[in-house]
This record gives C-alpha cells, sequence and structure tokens, in this order.
C-alpha cells in the first residue's frame, strides 16, 4: 500500500471534470440576470442573486414541508424494510422465499399506473394533501426496495452465525438489534442516503397526493419553474442547487458509518 | 413461527399498495375508457391485440431493452470502478466521494434542463468542447435525431445515477473484513487477483443490489426521458411508461394505457425475476459455504 | 418487538389520522398551471380583480406544475375522488367536450347572457367555447400562433426584406443562408411543426377545408392534404435551421436572439420570451402573418370551465367566471403575460407594441380560426403533432406516404365512432 499509483488520480480528476460541467454550468445560470440567460456557456457579467430570493420565495413553506416528509418517511421505509428482511434473510423454506418474491415484483410496479387508484385508497383514510399520507406512501412504495437492499446486507452476515447466536440464548430481536444492525452500519447508512435522495426528490407522488403548501414539497415548487410554457431557467437552477443541500448533508452525516472495520470486530 | 411478526406491517402495506392498484389496472386494461366518461366499454383482451401488433409499442419495448443493457453496463462498471479507487486509498477521498454522488441528488426536471443545454445541437456545452479540440465532425444533433436521441438520454442517466452505484459498491466494499484482505495480501496476491479473488466474491451482495436495481430501473425509466424529450422526436425515444403515460392523458385512453402497465409487469416479471431470484440463490450458497 | 412495532404502527396511524381530518375544508378553489414567470404574475393580477368583484364569494388559487396533460390527469382524479375544484384552467373544444360529455361541467349560458358573450368574443372563440350550444368555459388568454417573428438587425444586414408571400419568404431563407445565416428556426416537441404546418394547409384548402379536416369530413389522403404537406415541404420546412429537432423552443428563440437564426415561426408568448431577454419589440425583432394568413388570426386559447355542483363553492366559481370575462380582468391577465385578451372591448392601447399589433390582427380578420388540434379528437390531435414533426424531420415522399395511411386509418375509426364534431 505504499506505492501511490498515478493512474486511479487521472481517472478520477477526469471523472470529477466530468461529473461538475454540467453543475458548473448549472450554478453560473443560477448567477445570471434574465437577458444574459440567452448565452448558456458565457460566465456572468454580474453576480445577480435575485434568483435565489425568486426561488427561495417559491419554495417558501414547502422546502420545511420536504424536511418534514423526507426525514419520519425514511426512518419509517427503513424501519419497515430491515424488519422485512431481516426473517426473510434466516428464514429457511418456501413461505419465505415465495413472500421475497411477491415483494420484489413489487418493485416492477410503474408508479405513474397506480396514481388514480393511490389517490382514492389515501383520500378514503383521510389522508389527501398531509405529510402523514406522505410518509405512509413513501414508506409502503420504498418496501420492495427497502426489504431487498437489507436482505442483500444482512446476507453479508452468515447463517452459522445466527444459529449459534440463538444457541447462545440470545433472542430473534436480540440478535437483530445487538448484531445483526451494527454489523450493517453500512449497508444501513447507505440505505439512509438512498431513500433521502428518492423522497427528497419525488414528484409524482407529490403532485398527486398534495396539493396545497401545508403539504406540498419542495419538488413541486422546482417543477413548477419549468411548467406551461414557460421555463425560468435561472430560479429553476437556483431552486435545484437549494435542493440539493439537504440531500448533500444527509449523505455527508451517513457516510460517517462507512468506517471500515466495523463488522471485523463483530463478524469474525 | 415468530419470525411472521416482522412481515405483518410489510406485507399490509404491500397489499394495500400494490396489490389492490394492479388488481384495478389489470380490470381497467380490460376496458375501453377516456378516464372522465361515466361508461366504461368491456373489449376484453382488445388492448392486449392492438398493442402486441402495433410498431409503436414493439418500439418502446426495443427501447427498454437497450436501457435495460445500458444500466446493467455502464452505471454500474462506472460506478464499481469509482468506488474501488476510492477504497484503495487515494488522497482528497472525501472531495471526490462527494463530487461522485453529487448528480445523484439533483431533481429530474433540472437534470433534464441541464442536460438540454449540454446537447444543444449548436452552442451547448458538448459540441463546443468537440469543436474546441477538432473533433467537432463528431458533433450531433444529440435529441433531435431520432436514431441517437435513446443514446444522448442515456448519457444524462449515466451522470445523473452512477452515484448510486457508486455509493452501494463503496458501502459494501467498507463492509468487508478487512482481514480477508489482509490475508491475501500476505500470501503475496497481486491486487488485481484480490479484487477478482476475494473482494468481488465479497461484493456479491451489493452487486446483486445494484443490478437489480438497474433492471428494474431500465423497465420504469420515466421521468429523465419524459422532462428531456417526452418521448420525441416522434416516438423515437419512447420506452413503456412514457407511452403509457403518453396515451392516458395525452389521448385519454385509460384502458390502453393500463394494458401498456400490465405488459411492462408481465415483460420485466419474465426478463428480470428470474434473474434476481438466480443471484439471490447464489448469496444462499454463499451463506452456507 | 412485536409489542414495539404495534406501538409504533399505532403512532404512526394516530398521528396521520390526526392531521388528516384537519385537513379536509371546503374551500372554493382554481386549480391552474401558470406556475412560472409573467403566467403566474398574470393570474396573481387576474385573482386580484375578481376577487374584488366577487369581494363576498372569494376563490383561492392551486396551482399543478406541469403541462394540459398534468392537468387533466388532477382533474380526472378530483371527479373520481368526487371533489372536483370549483374552477380550472382548461383548453377549448375537445378538451371541453371530453368533460362536458360526462355531465362533468357545468353550462355557462347564464352567465355567458350577462357578459354578453356573443359580442365581447369573436366569432371563431365562440365555436369553439360552445359544445352542443352550450357555452362550457369563459375565454380569457388569447395568443395568436400563425406569425413569422425576426431578428430585425439580421435581416437588414443582409439586405432581406420582410416576405410577404411563399415566394419571397422562400427567396429570403435562401438569400440568409446563403449570407452564412440559418434563415428559419423550429423546435423539437408534437406542436411547434404541426402550427407551422397551418398556414400551408390553409394556403391549399381555406378556411373551410381547414374546419373539414377538424369536422373530419376531408379525408388525409384526399389530393389536398398532400398538396398542404407538399407546400409546407417546399416552403418552411426547406427553410429550417439546421439541428432544429434537436433544441427546445426557448432555445431556438435563443438562437434568434442572437442573430444565429433569422426568423422563428412560434406563438405569441416568443415575444414575451425575448422582452425579458431584454429584447425590445420593434426595435430589435417584429413579425409578420405567415403567408397564406395574411387575413386570418389562428389562436390558442385558454379558458376557465366550472365543474358540475350546486354547493357554494360552485357558486363561488361561477362568480369567478363571470368576474374573469370582464374587461378589467383580462386586461390583468393578459398584459403581464404578454397575450391578448379574447374580449374584444379590452383597450388595445394597454398593450405593448406586439400585443398591440396581433390584437389589430386578431379585430380585423376575416376569419379567426381555432388551433385545429384542439378542435380535433384528442387521440387525432396527438398523432397529428407527432406525425408532422416527423415530416418536418424527414421530409421525405415515404414518409409522406406513412403519415396519411396512419393518420387516415385513425380519421376513418374515430368517425366510425361518431367522435368528430362540427365547430
Amino acid at each position: 500500500m505504499t506505492r501511490t499509483p498515478i493512474l486511479p488520480y487521472i481517472i478520477a480528476i477526469f471523472m470529477v471534470v466530468l461529473f461538475m460541467a454540467p453543475l458548473v454550468v448549472a450554478a453560473m445560470t443560477s448567477l445570471k440576470s434574465p437577458s444574459e440567460l440567452t448565452q448558456v456557456l458565457h460566465l456572468p457579467t454580474e453576480l445577480y442573486f435575485e434568483n435565489y430570493v425568486r426561488a427561495w420565495q417559491q419554495m417558501g413553506r414547502t422546502f420545511i414541508n420536504s424536511l418534514l416528509i423526507t426525514g419520519p418517511a425514511v426512518l419509517f421505509s427503513i424501519l419497515v424494510g430491515t424488519m422485512a428482511a431481516y426473517p426473510l434473510a434466516y428464514m429457511r423454506g418456501r413461505g419465505g422465499k415465495l413472500v421475497y418474491f411477491l415483494l420484489l415484483t413489487g418493485m416492477l410496479v410503474p408508479f405513474q399506473i397506480v396514481q388514480i387508484p393511490l389517490f382514492l385508497i389515501i383520500r378514503w383514510l383521510g389522508l389527501y394533501d398531509t405529510i402523514p399520507g406522505m410518509w405512509l406512501v413513501h414508506t409502503a412504495y420504498a418496501v420492495p426496495f427497502c426489504t431487498f437492499f437489507m436482505r442483500n446486507f444482512f446476507a453479508t452476515v452468515p447463517q452459522s452465525m445466527y444459529e449459534a447466536a440463538l444457541i447462545d440464548g440470545c433472542s430473534k430481536f436480540g440478535f437483530l438489534w445487538r448484531l445483526l444492525i451494527p454489523a450493517s452500519t453500512a449497508g444501513l447508512s447507505a440505505l439512509a442516503i438512498i431513500q433521502s435522495r428518492y423522497i427528497w426528490n419525488d414528484l409524482l407522488f407529490a403532485i398527486t397526493l398534495t396539493n396545497s403548501d401545508q403539504a406540498r414539497p419542495a419538488t413541486a415548487a422546482i417543477a413548477g419553474f419549468a411548467s406551461g410554457l414557460q421555463v425560468e431557467y435561472g430560479p429553476l437552477m437556483a431552486a435545484t442547487l437549494i435542493s440539493v443541500v439537504p440531500v448533500m448533508l444527509a449523505f455527508l452525516l451517513f457516510q460517517k458509518a462507512f468506517v471500515r472495520g466495523l463488522l471485523g470486530g463483530a463478524g469474525k | 413461527m415468530g419470525h411472521w411478526i416482522y412481515l405483518i406491517v410489510p406485507i399490509c402495506l404491500y397489499l394495500m399498495f400494490f396489490v389492490v392498484p394492479i388488481v384495478w389496472t389489470f380490470w381497467l386494461s380490460l376496458h375501453s375508457w377516456n378516464g372522465i366518461s361515466r361508461d366504461m366499454k368491456w373489449v376484453g383482451g382488445g388492448n392486449f391485440m392492438t398493442l402486441f401488433l402495433q410498431p409503436r409499442f414493439h418500439h418502446a419495448v426495443v427501447n427498454n431493452i437497450a436501457w435495460l443493457i445500458f444500466y446493467l453496463l455502464a452505471p454500474s462498471g462506472l460506478g464499481l470502478l469509482l468506488a474501488v479507487i476510492l477504497d484503495r486509498g487515494i488522497r482528497f477521498e472525501g472531495f471526490f466521494r462527494i463530487v461522485f454522488f453529487l448528480p445523484f441528488t439533483v431533481p429530474a426536471v433540472a437534470v433534464a434542463a441541464i442536460w438540454r443545454w449540454m446537447y444543444e445541437p449548436t452552442n451547448g456545452l458538448i459540441t463546443t468542447v468537440l469543436n474546441t479540440v477538432g473533433l467537432g465532425g463528431w458533433a450531433q444533433n444529440w435529441l433531435g435525431d431520432p436514431n441517437i436521441v435513446t443514446f444522448s438520454l442515456m448519457g444524462s442517466v449515466l451522470w445523473w445515477t452512477t452515484g448510486f452505484a457508486f455509493l452501494v459498491f463503496f458501502a459494501g466494499l467498507r463492509n468487508i473484513p478487512v482481514e480477508c484482505i489482509e490475508a491475501a495480501q500476505i500470501e503475496g496476491a497481486t491486487p488485481w487477483q484480490i479484487f477478482w479473488r476475494v473482494t468481488f466474491p465479497l461484493l456479491w451482495p451489493s452487486t446483486i443490489i445494484v443490478l437489480g436495481l438497474a433492471a428494474i430501473d431500465a423497465m420504469r425509466v420515466f421521468d429523465i426521458i419524459w422532462a428531456t424529450t417526452m418521448g420525441g422526436p416522434a416516438y423515437a425515444s419512447e420506452v413503456m411508461a412514457t407511452q403509457m403515460y403518453e396515451i392516458a392523458f395525452g389521448r385519454l385512453e385509460m384502458g390502453r394505457a393500463s394494458a401498456i402497465a400490465v405488459y411492462l409487469l408481465v415483460i420485466a416479471g419474465v426478463l428480470i425475476m428470474p434473474y434476481i431470484t438466480y443471484m439471490s440463490r447464489r448469496v444462499a450458497d454463499s451463506e452456507d459455504s | 418487538m412485536s409489542k414495539r412495532t404495534g406501538f409504533l404502527g399505532a403512532l404512526l396511524l394516530g398521528t396521520a389520522l390526526t392531521f388528516g381530518s384537519t385537513a379536509m375544508a371546503e374551500e372554493a378553489e382554481l386549480w391552474h398551471f401558470f406556475s412560472s414567470g409573467s403566467e403566474a404574475e398574470g393570474l396573481e393580477a387576474l385573482m386580484a380583480v375578481t376577487n374584488g368583484i366577487n369581494s363576498d364569494q372569494p376563490i383561492t388559487s392551486r396551482v399543478f406544475p406541469g403541462n394540459i396533460l398534468e392537468m387533466r390527469r388532477a382533474i380526472q382524479t378530483s371527479l373520481m375522488g368526487g371533489n372536483p375544484p370549483a374552477a380550472y384552467g382548461s383548453g377549448f373544444g375537445y378538451e371541453l367536450k371530453i368533460f362536458a360529455d360526462a355531465g362533468h361541467l357545468r353550462p355557462l349560458d347564464d352567465v355567458w347572457e350577462r357578459i354578453r358573450g356573443d359580442e365581447i368574443f369573436p366569432e371563431g372563440v365562440k365555436r369553439v367555447t360552445m359544445v352542443d350550444g352550450h357555452p362550457m368555459g369563459i375565454p380569457f388568454d388569447l395568443s395568436l400562433i400563425n406569425n413569422i417573428f425576426f431578428n430585425k438587425k439580421v435581416l437588414e444586414d443582409n439586405g432581406v426584406e420582410v416576405p410577404t408571400d411563399w415566394d419571397s419568404l422562400v427567396a429570403a431563407c435562401d438569400a440568409l443562408r446563403d449570407a452564412g445565416v440559418q434563415p428559419l428556426a423550429n423546435a423539437g416537441g408534437p406542436y411547434w411543426s404541426m402550427y407551422n404546418f397551418y398556414p400551408a394547409l390553409i394556403s391549399t384548402v381555406g378556411v373551410d377545408g381547414y374546419y373539414a379536416l377538424a369536422d373530419g369530413s376531408m379525408s388525409f389522403d384526399s389530393p389536398e392534404f398532400r398538396e398542404a404537406l407538399d407546400l409546407f415541404r417546399n416552403t418552411l420546412v426547406s427553410c429550417y435551421a439546421e439541428n432544429w429537432s434537436g433544441k427546445s423552443w426557448t432555445q431556438s428563440g435563443d438562437d434568434l436572439v442572437n442573430g444565429d437564426v433569422g426568423m422563428f415561426m412560434m406563438g405569441m408568448w416568443l415575444g414575451g420570451y425575448m422582452r425579458q431577454a431584454g429584447f425590445e419589440p420593434e426595435v430589435d425583432f417584429d413579425f409578420f402573418p405567415a403567408p397564406g394568413t395574411e387575413n386570418l388570426a389562428i389562436f390558442q386559447m385558454d379558458l376557465f370551465a366550472i365543474p358540475a355542483g350546486t354547493g357554494p363553492a360552485t357558486e363561488a366559481g361561477v362568480a369567478f367566471a363571470e368576474a374573469a370575462a370582464s374587461t378589467a380582468a383580462q386586461a390583468a391577465f393578459t398584459v403581464p403575460k404578454g397575450s391578448i385578451a379574447p374580449n374584444l372591448e379590452v383597450d388595445p392601447s394597454i398593450y405593448d407594441a406586439v400585443g398591440a399589433k396581433a390584437s389589430a390582427e386578431l379585430k380585423n380578420a376575416e376569419a379567426v380560426l381555432p388551433n385545429l388540434v384542439f378542435m380535433l379528437p384528442t387521440n387525432l390531435g396527438t398523432e397529428l403533432g407527432v406525425q408532422l414533426e416527423r415530416f418536418a424531420i424527414d421530409p421525405s415522399e415515404e414518409t409522406e406516404n406513412e403519415m396519411i395511411t396512419t393518420l387516415e386509418a385513425l380519421r376513418v375509426e374515430l368517425q366510425a365512432e361518431n367522435a368528430f364534431v362540427k365547430w
């Protein structure tokens, strides 16, 4: 590990350029006045922060809604996914396989088509245009993915360990809580990041199931800048860059768990 | 037996939010209905038959298969490469990690707007860069040429979703007991051998997640296409999900749109499920070994 | 664990229900998709006027980001859920008919009479607001789509006169192309090529033929339709800028502002876009009617429709629609947006140069023609747009034949279902 090969740096830096170029254009656009927008690739002549003001005004309350929706929904979805994944990872026999298979089939459902029945179900539950309604929907539609994800992460912890733990008198819940979850921190953190991003960026459920500022998330406000005939590129890009921040914060927070050695201690 | 307790909540949610809508969709697919009128006409398998014979629908299915191949190879491969590079220890790792993940956090509407600028055929960033380095001849009508529009969209998706594969692989790499790798190092294995003989097999669960989800995303791909081209020009970039949406709300044929959804479910089921089950079984095998 | 899970579940459901029950207040709402820029500004100004008139039964607005497809979806789901809004922003013609046929719209004969609808709106507007003789909406926003915008400097610098007919248009294109400027912009998407096709269609089949195509009595495999396609191919299509299909309409607008292209046939909203970019009407840009439409006005239009109902919300919706027809409300919306008021009693002096010119075109037109696509059954209109985009990208004989076959098959099918309307 003492050699420092140059190739990884070349690849990494090249990818940084590729990954950042579109975002640089977006950032430049967010700082341009309307009269400069026709020259997409030119630098802004002066920094025009009005777009950020407009973006923030239009997002306003919806930004808080997004936080209120995403936080609990991420927690609930991971909780439910973990609960489902645990027995499915250690259960033997046909029943478990069948349930797993059916749950996975759920991932194939195109969400655009379930909107009408979903709307009716949510209204029937009295949850239309509410933040808890969004928790419920995001939790429900995350069941297959979170189960799939956690089950595969649990699979790194061998069956033999599970059996040994039970023989040692550890309860099933105790195994999950004290061994499995700590051993899967990296997986849980990755899932938390991914779920934060999915839920934060959801637009489809948002526009079907909410219609007012009391529950509507920021994505709806952002999409509003690019709707109908007109597109307001300056505020759209400003709003986008603002909306990226919370997900990046979640990323920075949870990625701390990607520290090598957690399983090294727990596993073998 | 006690295991089933854990499954009660997920199964209830599943029945309510997946099974009910799927049954409803299937029932609708047997009708002709504009979504607004009070009368629905029973047409049996008519919608399925029409689609089965329609070149427009075939084209969408073919595009979905192209997306499947793309999703399995490109974002997954690139994500793995980046994860491995960072995992092996590199300076400014934290910075690289942020940059590689960043595009994944951008909402679809904005990705579409940004990539419209990238792909603007005469003054866009890509064409401009190609002109600058003397490769102007490679420049294309990126989003306007029916023959290449899907490939262009794949480019923006590669940028957008590689962060996901990167993240999962990176977490997976960090979950691998360091002893395994150290042991291999002591035995004098080259990094290349360590990767293929030790790391990659232990990374299998992450690989399943990435490839499984890639396959599913490929079947369901919608928002980036809809926001960038609406399936155009002239249906060229359509996939099943965008076609379903266009038929449902652009033409008000809810029955036929539902039939597309059912086809999508079945085609995806036939193409993907066996492969996911196969991979899951390999996990089970590796657990037992 | 089971206890804990149960507790969590109960907690989740409990909070959910408490939040839920407070959210079901019945309010009179207007649903629309004018979420950005000058359209949003216009709607806000319009609501200020209407709520001033109806201060006893005000109405609030809800914006649904997206386009007309999203609006249809929102209205459709709300109708199924049994809680449609008091009013919503709608298209005209077939868009109204679909909802009216299902009994979902409140006919506005009473309002129409009070606002003297027959007098204040042009004939063409009236035709597509009525379904089976009953007005089903109140027009409030109108944009002409038969004008060709041009960059004045580009034309002057290259010594090109403003075209007046098909021949001078093609000659202008040739001159611009020789001077190294792309002649005519267009943009990808199912609408723009179709709007560009209308002048060629009218030049060939006239106003009566235009309506005949709309009501299904003219076939797509007729020699006239083919002739119209040929004219389209030899004029506008031959002028289109390189790579036009890969640009959005705003990107093509940028090209016009930056002088990369000389002309652009687009709806009036292009004028609004260029003004926002600091490009002055009559100084930097101007427009002329597309050949064959010199004495005509082809329009795109927005209306307010009122879902059927009897409650106070519907009453508020009706009052709102009536107020929205007033000259004050119409001026409030159209001036910020840069479109024109369908109500001809609105004083044209309130518009800027572009609006004033367009308003004069509308007033003096021999015939005011609605956008064809919204007179056709929805399915056929959508298909026509796609086929014309395809033809504009590749105007070969083969595409032309395929297109005619596809459209004609659809027309025959729809005629068998009695889907066409004589507007």
